[in-house]
């Protein structure tokens, strides 16, 4: 009886160990562990033998039935391991190629600027207001206390629609705009397209301006810097030398220009150099301008300034001709 | 204006650095364009004399010269000019010298001669363009002279740009009167001194004035017997560092006071004067007159001149007749130093198209008390250079003096404006530093007269301004204002804008910014003509390519678009975010519609899993539902026919009843007419329409919470049915419990008929109260197969 079971599990454990693949394992187990298989048949056939040899032939069958288990198990684990290592290597595939999806769009430079410069003073309590870019000379020069026979209208170079009617040199007559439609308080930055008949590498007869406007009770001159001073220490670093200079405009009181003391690579040297740029321009708004739009000058007092939005790209980017804003040209556009 | 540091430096005592000097004058607000050191590069150039030329032996062109510069012997040098001869004198640069532009002079030989040096043109000396020729100085300049100091090129010149309403600063009187303010110094003026002799000009001339609100002043000076003849080297020198040409010390003097005071002078040859007489008058109908430039001019009534008993002989304040033009054979002249209306000189400058140096300085306003200064420094000069007589008397007509404004500055309000303490002392020091002359001064006031020169300061603002200039801009402190907000809103759509944008982006199109304006033919090329009848144009357009606004997008997105094809770009998805414009008959100013316009062209966005494939018609449709379904839109396309799409392939996008723009794909003839791709696919949305109407906050509707049931259908319909109508019968015949309808297949070919297509969808059923059995959809299907059969003769697949 021994000796039988003995065969049975040799002759068993080395039909496992031969087997190569999760299927013949499993014909290995129907075998001697199915329903008719050698180990089954002979615990089925216990019922012919002595009380004695019954207890002998189960404890001995359950012991191979046990041990076969386990060997089915380990092998089955084995097997298993072999065939996932088998299926990764299969399904080998190259990560570096690119990825399936949307490629990248674009915002145009001059727009990120324009909204990065719109969020800052956003924050600050300022709303977007927007004016026509085919403007009445009233707005455009005339309410601004720029008359007819001012000098400052011949260093517009404007293009004219017809009598009275001009594409805007500047963003400002939305200034007169904005204040005819509500009495003060008003605080409003004015993103726009200015046209001037100019064109060369640094001149545009398209630009984008923006202006700010903010009429108060009490507003200094000095709140005309701390304001610029905040936007210009956001957008351009907190170590960004800044300086007011006096400078003349016809709709503010008084004027000045802002320049950033600005650190960039020559172009043709390759050293680092620092110049003064000018960046914006900026005044007390002119007690002429508030006549216009009948604003009480004795009691409200107010800023505005206006600042180049393609300038200020140009800058920060290092770009090197305003022409290549306007080019549209994807190498160009790609870059930002 | 260019101003000369060692001129400057006549007027006031400076002893700052230049550099420190032009730090000083940025900060006042006279802006330095540039800095430069004319003769910075020039050294060992001195005053020669040519004493013998010779042709060379072996160069038709060339000479050889034999010039003295003062040394035991005299140099040889080789040269090609033709304008010297013996006796001229001449810079010439000896062995050594140095000139602009890094060049170094040693000896060598041209054409076999050796040549030891190198005598000068204008232009080799930074001195002007001029290179016709050498540069020959008057016979009294001391040979062996060093150039740098003689010429005045041992200086340093900074060019400001002086703002428009400082016209006072286009003179070195006027910068140094502001810097001497500043620095509290003694403004120093030239000196005149003037020997009258013989005629009283009262008895030789006469002034009258018959408009007097044109021509508030009018002086004249008779100086007779006049030498005309080259100006001295450092009057030369002075108006070339002034960018100037010298032509004759007439001329060249008057120049030279305009330079001086910011007052411009006219010479007349008196002899040409018709009865000695100057009349300033309105031009009469129909008169014409002959410019210094020798341009005849038709002049209108509006405009002034100074005429002579006969005729106009100067167009008043712009630019002198030729008639009475001061040339060499000019003995006597009758020197003219006016005041006019700045207006006035503006209109007729702008009138006659002559934009000149004098009309510069009369439009900006001059000085109407400099008027007499001006004209004596003018006299003079010329006793000095010309060898003038000054006749006794000057004929000053100034029939009401031009008094200043009187203008009240409260200190407090300076405060107030400028958010400074600056003490009332300090304010009135700045003013009376600066020429303003108190009237009254009271302890929270003054009352200040402006000077002459400031026709500027007009308002109490003015004031403060002055004050705040010379007080620092830098001294004022910065403080940040609390911000109030009108409770107005001014443009309500600029966010949705904004978010759009970045939308569009993040969806793999890239943003392009063109240009406003338009092209009619453009828009014809592209097809899309609508408004194009509507176009805004320009009076004074940049160039013929552009002459108005655009009233569509396509223009430029196809350009765009094959400006990039051609530099290599082969799958180009683009996007324009901006406004157009369309004339409205009877407004003064056009709509402005702020558009949205998409282009595809050429291959889809490449993958290295996918095959290659031109755009086609639902990539640009996938975008407009993407936008559109983003901003919460359902919209609907009606197919057309027009020019700018293929047939078959155009249609209006409508949101209900409401056109808001087009989409299609464009048509060959637009596509070949821009160098485009076969393949190319546009769509334009009127933003501005489509946000007119925002969108209602959305409701929440319960999550169902019993399961749906899912159904598919394909039905087999003739090609010319679309999906659209499949659709709408579906929905109408599915009853309420039917959720959602989508196609999920589109199938052509075997073994369905030629004209045939199969069309599959997956209808979503859902009851908000129970569990959907079997039966309620079928009963659901059965109703949606018969009224497709019915209404499309649609049949089961």
């Amino acid at each position: 009886m021994k000796e039988r079971f003995e065969t049975i599990r040799d002759e068993a454990l080395a039909r496992i160990g031969a087997t190569t693949d999760l299927k013949s394992l499993d014909e290995v187990r129907v075998a001697y562990l199915g329903r008719k298989g050698k180990v089954t048949e002979i615990l089925r056939g216990l019922g012919q033998a002595s009380p004695e040899e019954r207890k002998e032939i189960g404890q001995r069958a359950n012991t191979l039935k046990k041990e076969l288990n386990e060997c089915l198990d380990t092998r089955k684990n084995t097997l298993e391991e072999q065939e996932n290592l088998e299926k990764v290597q299969s399904e080998n595939i190259d990560i570096s190629l690119p990825g399936r999806g949307i490629p990248p769009g674009h915002v145009h430079v001059i727009n990120q600027i324009s909204d990065e410069v719109l969020d800052i003073f956003s924050q600050m309590g300022f709303q977007v207001a927007v004016g026509p870019d085919v403007e009445t000379e009233y707005y455009n020069f005339d309410a601004l206390n720029t008359p007819d026979d001012h000098p400052a209208r011949d260093s517009h170079d404007t293009f004219f629609v017809k009598p009275g009617v001009v594409l805007r040199t500047q963003t400002s007559p939305v200034q007169i705009r904005v204040m005819e439609q509500t009495p003060p308080p008003v605080a409003v930055v004015v993103p726009g397209r200015v046209y001037r008949v100019d064109l060369d590498a640094t001149h545009s007869p398209m630009f984008v301006q923006m202006e700010g406007l903010l009429v108060d009770k009490n507003i200094t001159f000095a709140d005309l810097k701390g304001t610029l001073m905040h936007f210009l220490h956001t957008f351009f670093g907190k170590d960004i030398q800044v300086r007011f200079r006096p400078h003349f405009f016809p709709f503010t009181e008084p004027s000045a220009e802002v320049d950033i003391l600005w650190t960039a690579r020559d172009r043709h040297t390759g050293e680092m150099k620092s110049k003064w740029l000018e960046i914006l321009g900026c005044g007390m708004v002119h007690p002429e301008v508030f006549k216009r739009v009948s604003y009480d000058y004795e009691s409200y007092s107010g800023y505005a300034f206006g600042l180049g939005i393609d300038r200020i790209a140009m800058v920060r980017h290092a770009v090197s001709s305003i022409t290549h804003l306007y080019d549209n040209d994807l190498r160009f556009l790609e870059q930002f | 204006m260019q101003i000369s540091f060692n001129w400057l430096k006549e007027f006031i005592a400076l002893e700052v650095t230049a550099h420190e000097l032009a730090e000083r004058m940025t900060m006042l607000g006279l802006e330095i364009e540039a800095i430069t050191e004319p003769g910075k590069e020039i050294s060992e150039v001195y005053v020669g004399q040519i004493i013998d030329i010779q042709p060379h032996p072996d160069a038709d062109k060339l000479v050889i010269c034999k010039t003295d510069v003062g040394d035991s012997e005299p140099l040889q040098i080789v040269c090609g000019a033709t304008n010297m001869k013996v006796g001229d004198k001449i810079p010439t640069a000896v062995k050594g010298a140095t000139l602009p532009g890094g060049f170094t002079i040693g000896k060598r030989k041209m054409r076999g001669v050796e040549s030891c040096g190198m005598m000068c043109s204008t232009r080799e000396l930074n001195l002007g363009e001029d290179h016709s020729g050498l540069m020959i100085l008057p016979q009294d300049t001391p040979l062996g002279a060093d150039i740098r100091k003689l010429l005045g090129l041992d200086d340093i010149v900074f060019e400001i740009e002086v703002t428009p309403n400082r016209g006072d600063w286009a003179s070195m009187i006027g910068v140094a009167r502001e810097l001497a303010a500043f620095y509290g110094l003694e403004l120093q003026l030239p000196k005149v001194e003037i020997n009258e002799s013989g005629e009283e000009a009262g008895s030789c001339a006469s002034v009258s004035i018959e408009e007097e609100n044109l021509c508030p002043r009018y002086a004249g000076r008779i100086l007779r017997n006049v030498t005309v003849k080259p100006s001295p080297p450092w009057l030369c020198a002075r108006l070339m560092a002034a960018g100037q040409r010298p032509i004759n010390n007439i001329v060249d003097i008057t120049n030279y006071i305009l330079l001086e005071t910011g007052h411009p002078l006219h010479a007349f040859d008196y002899e040409k004067l018709a009865e000695n007489r100057i009349v300033v008058r309105r031009a009469q109908q129909g008169e014409s007159i002959t410019t210094l430039d020798g341009e005849s001019r038709k002049l209108t009534e509006d405009m002034l001149v100074i005429a002579d008993a006969k005729q106009a002989q100067a167009v008043a304040g712009v630019m002198g007749g030729a008639d009475s033009e001061v040339d060499t054979q000019t003995k006597d002249i009758l020197l003219e130093s006016a005041y006019f209306n700045p207006r006035s000189v503006r209109a007729t400058a702008r009138g006659l198209g002559l934009v000149t140096e004098a009309a510069q300085h009369f439009q900006r306003g001059a000085d109407p008390e400099i008027v007499v200064y001006a004209i004596n420094r003018a006299a003079t000069l010329m006793q000095e250079l010309a060898d003038a007589e000054v006749a006794p008397g000057i004929l000053d007509e100034y029939p009401k003096r031009q008094e200043g404004k009187e203008i009240k500055l409260r200190y407090a309000r300076s405060t107030q404006l400028l958010g400074v303490d600056i003490e009332p002392k300090k304010q009135q020091t700045i003013l009376s530093d600066l020429g303003f002359v108190s009237q009254q001064s009271e302890e929270d006031f003054c009352v200040v007269l402006t000077p002459s020169w400031r026709h500027d300061v007009n308002h109490e603002t003015d004031l403060i301004e002055e004050v705040a200039r010379h007080y620092g801009y830098d001294d004022i402190p910065t403080t940040m204002p609390p911000i109030r907000q009108s409770d107005r809103v001014f443009a309500p759509v600029e966010k949705k804008i904004r978010a759009l944008r970045r939308f569009l982006a993040a969806q793999g199109l890239t943003e392009i910014v063109n240009w406003s304006f338009g092209n009619g033919e453009n828009e014809k090329k592209s097809g899309m003509t609508d408004q194009t009848e509507h176009m805004v144009m320009l009076q004074n357009p940049l160039s013929e390519n552009y002459p108005g606004m655009r009233t569509t997008l396509l223009p430029g997105l196809y350009a765009t678009a094959s400006y990039n094809h051609k530099r290599g770009a082969r799958s180009i998805q683009l996007f324009e975010m901006g406004p157009v414009y369309h004339a409205v008959d009877e407004k003064e100013l056009p709509e402005e519609p702020f558009y949205l316009g998409i282009v595809l062209s050429g291959i889809a966005p490449e993958h290295w899993s996918e095959a290659e494939r031109p755009v086609d018609f639902h990539d640009i449709k996938g975008f407009m539902d993407t936008v559109l379904g983003h901003l919460g839109y359902a919209v609907t396309l009606k197919q057309l026919s027009n020019s700018a799409f293929q047939e078959g392939q155009g249609a209006i996008v409508k949101i209900k009843k409401r056109q808001i723009g087009y989409i299609g794909k464009t048509a060959l003839a637009a596509a070949k007419s821009y160098d485009l791709p076969e393949s190319v696919f546009v769509l334009e949305l009127n933003l501005s329409k489509l946000f007119e109407r925002p969108m209602p906050p959305a409701q929440f509707k319960d999550i169902p919470q019993f399961p749906a049931s899912l159904r598919d259908l394909a039905v087999v319909v003739d090609l010319s049915i679309s999906a659209a109508e499949l659709t709408s019968v579906i929905k109408n015949a599915g009853g309420p419990l039917l959720k959602s309808i989508d196609v999920f297949d589109v199938y052509r070919g075997n073994p369905l008929p030629e004209n045939k297509k199969s069309i599959a969808f997956n209808l979503v059923f859902q009851s908000p109260d129970r569990t959907l059995k079997d039966k309620d959809t079928q009963k659901a299907i059965e109703k949606i197969i018969k009224k497709l059969q019915q209404q499309h003769g649609a049949e089961l697949r």
